[in-house]
Formats: structure tokens, sequence, C-alpha cells
């Protein structure tokens, strides 16, 4: 056995020891992993996907197709001179000697915040993967397009590390199709050298019967910077776990988060900021709107360790329910351990404001109208941090489209 | 236009307007004045359509229709406008955009096609130079960031834009220094015309030496206590709202 089924092999013993998150769980308080016990099992992998009219995502980037959590290179455009491969070739190639560094992307511990059951299965059953690698001072000409649809349970796991000064710009975007149950359990591990940058989009679009496991984990080291979108749109039962680590001073994170749920839907973020270094800043921003008899759970917490001085640290969570049948939980968290920090955070729940909606009526917009416009207007505003155009136009308009009467302003959105 | 019939409303039990009657033709332009509390902002409000407000008795008719069966928006197809005494900022909406979805709302509803962006646009900016408003703003959201005079200047803006027939200015000059209040005041002497009701409501004359008025009204103890030209409006600001209440 080589190194890395060794590591993989620990991973699995960890998760029969663990098993899955219970409620009693503090962390899993609010979403019941129980639903996930007969989906764990991971078939014979099958690449028969029909992938038309999808909702692929039409963009000028690199391209990654994992169907069923395996790379699908036909499907697929990478740009030559940069390392960017599929974890399973990665796997199959690397001779023993090598394999020390492809073992610590399948390395979970227990202790790890936010550690769960789920994650070491994730560990011990990934399928594939990207494994990106990024020279120090190289910077990537496009966006890098991962891009997964799936009908049947898969496991995927990320790697990507970007080497000092580095940039590059990073979508995930899950998709799936069938009405099939089934379970996507998906990790992304991020490692940023001094001074690299990476802006990370996470959009999942999967089907109404489908259930979502993710995590992201960062790690920052000094002058590094991070951004997070996370745009939850599909799915009936969503959770994800942003684990980021500010271990270097002068390195940044931005998070930010939208929901657009209705039905039955339940989506859950658990983040967590550890501040560890001095000179460090972090923004949390989250939005939800939520109808129908859907759940949000928003858990935001961030901890300025002991020495890290001049922590610099916001968290904000607006949420808003369409419907009285719609649920929030929404609990940020401020753990300080010295006293040189400046940290805010707060949470809003509420309806439309019945002035704005008066304001715009009487400037002709009828009611049905004036009620879309502000709700997507306040979830828009989280998506003002996209840099990246089209994509934040896809997502505007996918999520536009949940809403109930968003065709009558089709237009109206810039 | 408007003909308003002993009208009674209520805020919260309260009785505010108690029996108020008003008639306003088009190509008018009339001046409420009076004192705070007086119910000035009521009276916009019910005429725009605001909810909770309690029309208790009594009738607003408005071009042969009862006004007070129509919603806010149909009230605005129908050619009312309301500039806000506090505009509401709205976070993510676009003024242009705000502007367009009006104007277009407007006009399916009158059987017309709606404007192409760039014939709206060409509108727009035209529309924006009577108040001296930067091009700037069009892109911005509504009232997001602006100051109080830049607010009142949008009103306006977006009244000349909508093009109303029956246009109430709810204290549209507070708040304003001297030269916003010439701005503004200069954007709606242009939009005066024949067709048009303007009605200013204003605690202050100082409004009056820059929109002349046809008629002035005092409002006081939710009715109209006396009626007459501008020269009412400069006694009210020698003799104080007091003198009218001495001679009820």
């Amino acid at each position: 056995m080589n190194l890395i089924e060794q590591t993989r092999q620990e991973a699995l013993s960890l998760f029969e020891k663990v098993g899955l998150p219970s409620k009693r769980d503090e962390d899993w308080k609010y979403t019941d992993a129980s639903r996930l016990a007969d989906l764990l099992e991971i078939g014979e992998v099958s690449a028969d996907i029909n992938s038309q009219d999808l909702g692929m995502v039409d963009l000028d980037a690199y391209r990654m197709v994992f169907m069923n959590g395996v790379f699908d290179e036909t499907q697929s455009n990478l740009p030559n001179e940069v390392s960017i491969v599929s974890v399973a070739a990665l796997e199959a190639s690397v001779s023993n000697e090598d394999s020390e560094t492809l073992a610590k992307l399948f390395q979970v511990s227990g202790d790890e915040p936010l550690f769960n059951g789920l994650m070491a299965l994730n560990a011990a059953m990934a399928s594939d993967g990207a494994a990106i690698c990024l020279a120090d001072n190289s910077v990537l000409d496009k966006p890098l397009y991962l891009l997964h649809i799936s009908n049947q349970n898969n496991v995927i796991r990320h790697g990507l590390m970007l080497g000092e000064n580095a940039q590059a710009q990073v979508i995930e975007h899950f998709i799936s199709t069938g009405d099939e149950k089934a379970l996507s359990n998906c990790v992304t591990a991020v490692i940023l050298k001094n001074g690299a940058s990476l802006e990370h989009s996470r959009l999942q679009q999967e089907g109404e019967k489908q259930s979502h496991v993710a995590r992201v984990e960062v790690k920052q080291f000094r002058d590094s910077s991070y951004t997070f979108h996370g745009v939850e749109l599909g799915a009936l039962l969503s959770r994800t776990d942003l684990v980021v680590g500010l271990s270097e001073s002068g390195a940044s994170c931005e998070l930010n988060g939208l929901f657009v749920l209705g039905g039955r839907q339940h989506v859950d973020h658990h983040t967590r900021v550890d501040h560890e270094a001095p000179h460090c800043t972090s923004r949390e921003n989250y939005r939800t709107v939520l109808d129908g008899r859907s759940h949000g759970v928003f858990n935001g917490k961030v901890v300025v360790h002991e020495g890290a001085v001049k922590t610099d640290s916001s968290q904000s969570n607006g949420n808003l329910l369409l419907s009285k049948h719609a649920e929030i939980d929404t609990k940020p968290e401020l753990e300080i351990y010295n006293d040189d920090v400046k940290c805010a955070h707060g949470a809003t729940v509420g309806q439309l404001d019945d002035k704005q909606l008066f304001y715009l009526r009487s400037r002709g917009i009828s009611q049905e109208a004036a009620q879309e416009l502000l709700t997507f207007a306040f979830a828009d505003e989280i998506l003002t941090a996209m840099s990246h155009q089209t994509v934040r136009s896809y997502v505007e308009k996918v999520a536009f489209a949940k809403l109930p009467h968003g065709a009558e302003l089709d237009g109206l959105i810039g | 236009m408007l003909v308003i019939k002993d009208l009674h409303v209520s805020v919260d039990g309260k009785e505010i307007l108690k029996g108020l009657s008003l008639t306003i033709n088009a190509g008018e332009v009339h001046a409420i004045m009076g004192p705070n509390g007086a119910g000035k902002s009521t009276l916009s409000n019910v005429i725009a359509g605001r909810d909770g407000y309690d029309v208790t008795s009594g009738s607003i008719t408005y071009k042969e229709d009862d006004l007070l069966e129509m919603s806010p928006e149909e009230r605005a197809w129908n050619g009312v406008f309301l500039a806000f005494q506090y505009p509401v900022e709205i976070p993510g909406v676009n003024n242009t955009y705000l502007l367009k979805a009006g104007v277009n709302a407007k006009r399916r509803h009158q059987g017309l096609d709606e404007l192409d962006a760039f014939d709206f646009m060409s509108v727009v900016k035209e529309k924006a130079k009577l108040v001296e408003l930067d091009a700037s703003f069009l892109s911005r959201s509504v009232n997001e960031g602006f100051s109080g005079g830049e607010k009142k200047r949008n009103e306006i803006f977006q009244m000349a834009v909508l093009e109303p027939e029956l246009a109430l200015l709810d204290e549209t000059d507070s708040g304003l220094d001297i030269d916003a209040l010439r701005i503004v005041a200069g954007g709606v002497n242009k939009l005066r015309s024949p067709d048009r009701a303007i009605v200013m409501i204003t605690h202050y004359q100082r409004l009056l030496d820059y929109i002349e008025p046809d008629f002035v009204h005092v409002l006081a103890d939710g009715k109209i206590q006396k009626t007459g030209d501008k020269s009412l409006a400069l006694k009210l600001e020698e003799h104080g709202y007091d003198w009218v209440k001495e001679n009820l």
C-alpha cells in the first residue's frame, strides 16, 4: 500500500469511528445528517449523462468537467503551460517518492475546526478532482471553470495551491440531472502562499431531490487574499462548511453568501475564520431570501487568537422572509482572545420595507413587481462583489427566475 | 380635475382630516399651507394612496373616477404624482430602471408601445438638465447616499420624466438651501402647463416667491380654513398661523 492509499484508508477508519454528524452535535443542530444515511454508497460510476441543455455557463474560461465525480477530458479545456490536472490521473501516475505531497490532500484530522465524518468520508471515497498548482508570480489568464454534473452519488476533492503572488479566479458550478435522490460530497482545499490572491465562486444549482455537502478549507499565508462567493439555489438539502485560517500577518478574506430558497429547501452554511496572526482582515456578508417552507441556517464564527492584534473583522447577515412558513436560524459568533481588535457583527431578519414598496408603487410599479424588485435588490447587493460579470449575470438570471414574478421585471436588472 | 368633498381621515383611530373640501382644476397651481400637525402630509398621502389612512367619510373624485378605489400604481398610471417629503432610499434599485419601469407601466396602461432603451435615455437626459441633476445620478441606486437637496431634485426630475397631470409636492422646499431651492423651483416652473395641476404643500412662504400660486389655502385643524391668492401667504408670513386661528 502506498502512502496515498494508506492516508485514504486512515480517513475511512476515521469515518467508521465517528460516523455521520448527529443532531446532538451543536454544529448540526438544525441540519439532519441522518437524511444522508442511505446516500453514502458509491456505485459503479457512470459518465453517461446527457449534458445538453443543462445550463452550463457560457464563459471564456479554462474548463474542467466532472461527470459523477470523474474528470471528462473530452469536454474540458486546459492551459498547456500551467499545472492543472485531474487528481485521479495524478494519483495513478505519481511515484512513491513523490506521493507525500498528494497524500497531504487526503489527510484528515479529527481536530480540525468544524470536523465531521462526511469530510473523512470524502477523503476516503473521492473519485477525482482538480489538482491545481500555480507557480510563484504566475497569473492564470482566464478563470478556471469547474463544472460538476451528476445523476448519482458522487464524491469530489479539489486541491488548489497558489504560489507566492500567484493569482487566479475559480468558479465551481454544481448541476444535476435525473429524478433520483443522490448526494454530492465535495471538498475544496486551498492554500494561498505569500501575496497570492484567489477569487472563488461556488454556485450550487443541483436538482430538487439532491443533497449536497461541501467543505471549503483555506489556509492563508502572509498578505494573501481570498474572496469567496457562495450561491445556493438548488438541492433539497445543502450544507457547506467554510473554514478559513489567516495564519500570517496581512492576510485578508472576504466571504459572501447568498441563498435564494423556496419549497422545502434546507441550506446551512457554517463558516469559521481563525485570526491567528496580527493585521489580518476578514469580511463576511451573507444574505438569504426564503420563500415557501424553506429553512436557512447561517452560523458564522470568528475566532481572534491570542497575539492576533490589530485584527479587523466584520460580519453581517441579512435575511428576508417572503413567507410566514419560511425559517432562518442565524448566529454570528465572535471569540476574542486579545484586546487590540476591531470586530463587528450583526444579523437582521425581516420582511420587505413598506415605505420602499409604497414609493415604487407611487411611481407606477405594480405591487407584485415592486415586491420582486425589492427582493431582487436585496439579494443582488451580495452579487455586486462578484468581479466576473458573466457569472454574475448568470446567477442573477437563475436567482431571478426562482422568484414568483421574476419574469415581469426582466429587463429591469442590469 | 380633483374634487375633494368633506373628507374625514383617521390615523390609528385619531381623526386628522375633519371635513376637508377642495377643488383643483387643470392648469392651476395651489399652495396648501398650515402649521405642523394640521394634516398637510395626511392629505398628500391619502391622495397618493398610502396604507394606514382610514377614510371614514367623504370622497375624492379624480377626472370623474373615484380615486379612493384605485391602488397607488393605478393612480400613478392615471397621472397622479407625489413628490415625497422624505424620499426613501432603495439600495440596489437603479434610478433609471425605476423610471423606465414606471414610464412603461403607464404607457402599457394607456395602450401605447413601451419606449425602447435609446428613446428613453434621450428623454431622461434632457429632463435631468431641468433640475441640473448630474448624469451620474441616473446610474445610482434610488436616493441612496443622496444629500437632502439631491433627493428633492431627484423627486422633481422623476416628475419631469413621468409627466403627471396632478403633481403633489409635499414640503419640497424643506431642507433646501437657497441655491437648491432656486433650482428645484425653476424645474417646477418649467413643468407648469395648462394640462397639469400642481399642489404645493408647504410650511413656509418662501417657496411661493419662486413658484407663484394661483390659490393659497390655509389648512388648520383638519380643514381648509381660508382660501385666497398669494397675498394670503404674505399675510400668514407676517402674522403667523395664530392669526388664522383667531379669525376662525
